[in-house]
């Protein structure tokens, strides 16, 4: 039970003359058992901020503190820490008893018959008892992971670190780990850093996430805040599925100016701008409407592909019917399953004016957003 | 039951993270002893010093040491320190029975007494022919024998058996099989070329002929070894180069010359220094032929001529300048070859 | 039929193709070229054993591969090589078993502190450069110094007094020498073999028993340790017979095939020569007994001796 300070971290690595930047000047406080998730494309630096904090990896600047203690020289086995890997690194000699025994045996002095009944009690409630004298090779991969996990807890650690821990299960069995690891966590109320390149897992999981790209911290926040308020165009690109539109705008007065089509803004909006004139709007699939009426936010669209997902539907629209489909700019929008739209349809498509984000293109930096209460809102009704 | 866990450690954590050059110390990095009575401010300034050195060298450094520094220590001395005294001894007088060489007086006079002796220059020739001829023969030999045993085919285990037994052998022993085979009565080699017209041969007595007749007998013993060694290259090529060329219409022959061969390199290029060192270490085969320290006339080589001259004619300086020549004949294949295997990040 | 289908799986297709309709002239050919590869490897093993059982006249009488014929037959030479050797044999084994034993466990820990913990690689890389060109050292180039060094420096004849009163040799300090050279000169090709080993373990294995609190020593004692079975059983099968088989530190060190400490392949290698001229016989039955501890490893652990070697 501890909090986790990082302040500006960086990583770097000597590729022959060549200084590689892995994590670049990263700052970012984790509460007292608080669940973070650390996401971000591959090679973005996450897994090595993770191993620092680990130990791994030595800290090339910066300081990372554990409980307030400075823990930059301290080697691995003296910060109490638990790790779950990836290919779960069980020990193959041992029986899953003494895989979790290790850890114990390790780091403290406890008599072998309580470090025994710790053991018991920590399978039991992972429900590994009964596998308890088996050896790693022996077990599927869903009971390795749990022997990772057992292995983690019963060390009872300051500070658990996940390294994509269920990205070797199937998709059935990661989705119900996914919810047994949040159960788990919650019980045990330790600080955990959780390392994952899947956006559901890091908006389902997390009470916060840390999004990184290029080393770079780019926002962490709320799962909610993340989506809804994203700092940067980088963060609204990365989750949702399928992805924010995006359309380069240039403000003309009070209208934003596309290739393809005219947007007017009303001054609230304006304002936030300040005197950026060359901007990305962006808007959430979902939050695009198909109409019936035409207005200032209303496009005429031509319905190119429809992808019915079951619930949803995805629908992919062009503002130019005689454009060529493979290089016009798409509307992407889901909608309701039961709305039937079909290829070659002309349809009104709605840009609420209270959705939409406004970016700076040149920064990617997020100058509007949508508010978080009106989203709040659309979802209650 | 979360409680039980709480409780069990806050007891136990004041005796763990607490205290973290405690911990240290006991991971037993630097004199262990010392830990327990050194005064605080000397743990301090140990602690710092270790840190400063970890954080040069790597997090492990210090604390790995204690695995490699002392296995390496005695190794160099007896390897690099060996060379280095061995060097500085072929540069004194020293012979005959004095206790030790004389080192005030430091000259290059064995250098240039070995340029002179016609022994010497007939040793490296020999010395030069050996690895070269040894070396090909032995490779050509070994990748013959691996591709045909790479062929898919039955009692592959027997056969590399089979092949690679003589290198299991002493080269005393093998040295009495092979006096045998080149007996001139009774001798398998006589006999053999006998049955075409030819012979019989002083294979040992003949000075033209005992070094190849040496060469040979070392690739009998040392083919087994190229093969496996091109044996273990060769399946690491993916099948489909071999079916990629069957299907451009390579002959087999032409598959292997054209596809296979070149990418043996790294294996041709490990065997060939293998070989290399054997054929330098020869001198137990030759000492065995002749149960003595001159080899068969003819087949003198400098691993025999140095070993001869010290421990014969206790010639220590003149041996030890053979020696330093041998050594740079070793450096000269193997540097390179370890800055090859440095680059492909083999190491 | 194709080769290059052949090729294609390796063994797996080995059952397959071995069917009557798939052997053809170039399959047989094949087969005869390796069955004459193996004879060329084994005739002179096989003239060797055959002629260790002959008596005098049937050496000269009787072709050199050939079986000695029931009147042809002796034991005698092996009786004769058997009691010549037999103490050379006790000799070798008393410094190649624990010097086998001592340098594979030493290599083993060399090469965990070079390849597990994390420290700068080109610092790793320069101490490794060294190790590995220490299997490529001539030994010609340290022997003076050797012999300087045991005889003159460190004279552990002098030192080991208390235990020639106990009436063994004093010879024998020559066998514990051997064994600390054949340690020292064995450490370069013990780590690296142990360390392509290592180089091969999970690194994920070893940071989670790190983090488990585990120092460097209490990993390698209770991760890599007992993980390192298979390539202890590559590197004793391996030094045991470069050790056994040298003759060169033996012939400095011990130097006289006469001393009681003397190893088995000095007194070979002057076996059977006397001014009568050689005795082939006993040449070969020596031959074949002393190579009998490393052809009975080679026999039972071919597959550790050939991965060994090719390392």
């Amino acid at each position: 039970m501890a909090t986790l300070e990082l302040d500006s971290i960086t990583k770097t690595f000597q590729d022959g003359d060549e200084e590689i930047v892995a994590v670049d000047d990263v700052s970012m406080s984790i509460d007292d058992g608080e669940f973070l998730v650390v996401v971000g494309p591959s090679g973005c630096g996450k897994s090595t901020t993770l191993r620092m904090i680990a130990g791994l990896e030595t800290i090339t600047a910066g300081t990372l503190s554990i409980d307030d203690r400075v823990v930059n020289d301290v080697k691995s086995q003296n910060r109490n820490i638990a790790m779950v890997f990836q290919s779960y690194a069980l020990y193959p000699h041992m029986s899953v008893r003494q895989n979790m025994s290790f850890g114990l045996e390790e780091s403290t002095d406890l008599p072998d018959d309580e470090i025994n009944q710790m053991v018991s009690e920590t399978g039991e409630m992972l429900g590994i008892s009964e596998l308890l004298d088996r050896k790693p090779t022996d077990l599927s991969g869903g009971q390795q992971q749990r022997v990772a996990l057992g292995r983690a807890i019963v060390r009872d650690p300051e500070v658990f670190l996940m390294d994509e821990p269920l990205s070797n299960l199937d998709a059935k069995l990661r989705a119900e780990m996914r919810t047994e690891l949040q159960r788990l966590q919650n019980n045990l109320g330790v600080t955990t850093v959780y390392v994952t390149h899947d956006q559901t897992e890091a908006m389902t999981m997390g009470d916060r996430i840390a999004i990184l790209d290029a080393g770079e911290l780019q926002q962490v926040a709320t799962p909610l805040e993340c989506y809804h308020e994203p700092a940067n165009q980088f963060v609204a690109s990365f989750l949702g599925e399928p992805s924010m539109n995006f359309f380069d705008v240039t403000l003309e007065g009070d209208r934003l100016v596309a290739d393809v089509f005219e947007y007017p803004i009303d001054e609230d909006v304006r304002s936030d701008l300040g005197d950026v004139t060359d901007l990305v709007l962006g808007i959430r699939p979902e939050a695009v409407e198909l109409v019936d009426e035409a207005g200032d936010h209303e496009f005429e669209t031509t319905v190119d592909v429809v992808e019915p997902m079951g619930d949803e539907n995805t629908v992919y629209l062009h503002f130019d019917p005689d454009a060529d489909p493979e290089h016009a700019e798409a509307l992407v929008a889901t909608i309701d399953g039961f709305n039937r739209v079909s290829e070659g349809n002309t349809v009104t498509a709605r840009i609420p004016e209270d959705a939409v984000h406004l970016f700076d293109r040149a920064t990617g930096e997020a100058l509007h957003n949508r508010s978080m209460e009106d989203a709040a809102e659309q979802i209650d009704l | 039951m979360l409680d039980f866990y709480r409780r069990l450690y806050r007891t136990i954590r004041p005796s763990l993270g607490d205290d973290e050059d405690a911990v240290r110390t006991d991971g037993g990095v630097v004199n262990d002893g010392a830990a327990g009575s050194a005064p605080e401010p000397d743990r301090d300034f140990r602690t710092r010093v270790e840190a400063a050195l970890d954080r040069h060298f790597g997090s492990d450094f210090i604390e790995s040491s204690i695995f490699w520094l002392p296995p390496f220590l005695l190794m160099g001395l007896f390897v690099y320190g060996a060379v280095i005294w061995n060097l500085l001894i072929s540069l004194t007088d020293y012979q005959r029975f004095e206790n030790a060489p004389d080192y005030s007086n430091l000259d290059l006079e064995m250098y240039t007494r070995a340029l002179a002796d016609s022994g010497f220059v007939d040793a490296a020739i020999n010395t030069l022919i050996l690895l070269v001829a040894f070396t090909a023969g032995t490779l050509v030999v070994g990748l013959l024998l691996a591709i045909l045993i790479d062929r898919g085919i039955r009692f592959e285990n027997t056969f590399r058996t089979i092949y690679l037994l003589p290198m299991s052998l002493s080269f005393v022993v093998t040295a009495q099989f092979w006096l045998w085979i080149y007996n001139y009565n009774n001798g398998i080699a006589n006999s053999v070329i006998g049955t075409v017209g030819l012979g019989p041969v002083s294979w040992l007595g003949n000075q033209n002929i005992v070094l190849y007749a040496v060469i040979f007998a070392l690739m009998w013993q040392f083919s087994g070894y190229a093969m496996v060694v091109y044996l273990a290259g060769l399946r690491a090529i993916p099948s489909e180069h071999y079916e990629a060329a069957k299907v451009d219409g390579a002959s087999t022959l032409k598959m292997y010359w054209r596809v296979i061969i070149p990418q043996l390199k790294g294996a041709t290029i490990s065997a060939a220094v293998v070989l290399m060192v054997f054929g330098m270490k020869a001198f137990d085969f030759l000492y065995s032929l002749s149960g003595g320290y001159r080899p068969p006339n003819g087949a003198d080589i400098l691993a025999t001529k140095m070993v001869r001259e010290a421990y014969a004619n206790l010639n220590w300086a003149y041996g030890s300048a053979i020696a330093i020549v041998l050594f740079a004949m070793a450096l000269g294949v193997i540097g390179p070859y370890l800055v090859y295997e440095y680059r492909r990040d083999n190491l | 039929m194709s080769d290059g289908e052949l090729r294609t799986d390796g063994g797996a297709t080995t059952d397959v193709r071995w069917n009557l309709e798939g052997v053809t002239i170039e399959d047989a050919a094949l087969y005869i070229v390796l069955l004459l590869a193996a004879a060329f490897y084994l005739v002179p093993i096989e003239s060797g054993l055959v002629t260790s059982f002959k008596t005098g006249t049937a050496i000269v009488e009787t072709a050199p591969f050939a079986p000695p014929g029931a009147s042809g037959l002796t034991f005698e030479k092996w009786g004769s090589a058997i009691d010549a050797l037999l103490r050379g044999m006790g000799n070798s084994l008393l410094y190649a078993v624990p010097a086998t034993v001592i340098s594979a466990f030493v290599g083993s820990i060399t090469a965990y502190g070079l390849t597990i913990p994390t420290w700068k690689k080109s610092y790793k890389a320069v101490v490794l450069m060294l190790i590995i060109a220490g299997i490529f050292i001539p030994y010609q180039a340290v022997l003076v110094p050797l012999t300087q060094f045991w005889s003159q420096w460190v004279q552990l004849g002098e030192a080991l007094s208390f235990v020639w009163a106990l009436g063994i040799p004093n010879d024998y300090a020559g066998i514990i020498e051997l064994v600390i050279t054949h340690v020292a000169y064995g450490i370069p090709i013990c780590t690296l073999l142990f360390r392509t080993y290592y180089k091969t373990m999970s690194e994920e294995m070893i940071e989670s028993a790190r983090l488990d609190g585990a120092t460097l020593r209490r990993v390698y004692r209770r991760i890599v340790l007992p993980l390192s079975g298979p390539m202890f059983a590559v590197v004793l099968i391996y030094q045991f017979t470069q050790i056994w088989n040298d003759l060169l530190f033996t012939l400095v060190i011990v130097s006289t095939e006469s001393s009681p400490a003397a190893p088995v392949v000095l007194i070979l290698a002057g076996l059977g020569t006397s001014l009568e001229g050689q005795d082939f016989a006993l040449r070969m039955a020596g031959a074949f007994f002393a190579a009998l501890p490393t052809l009975a490893v080679y026999i039972l652990f071919g597959e550790e001796f050939a991965e060994g070697v090719a390392a």
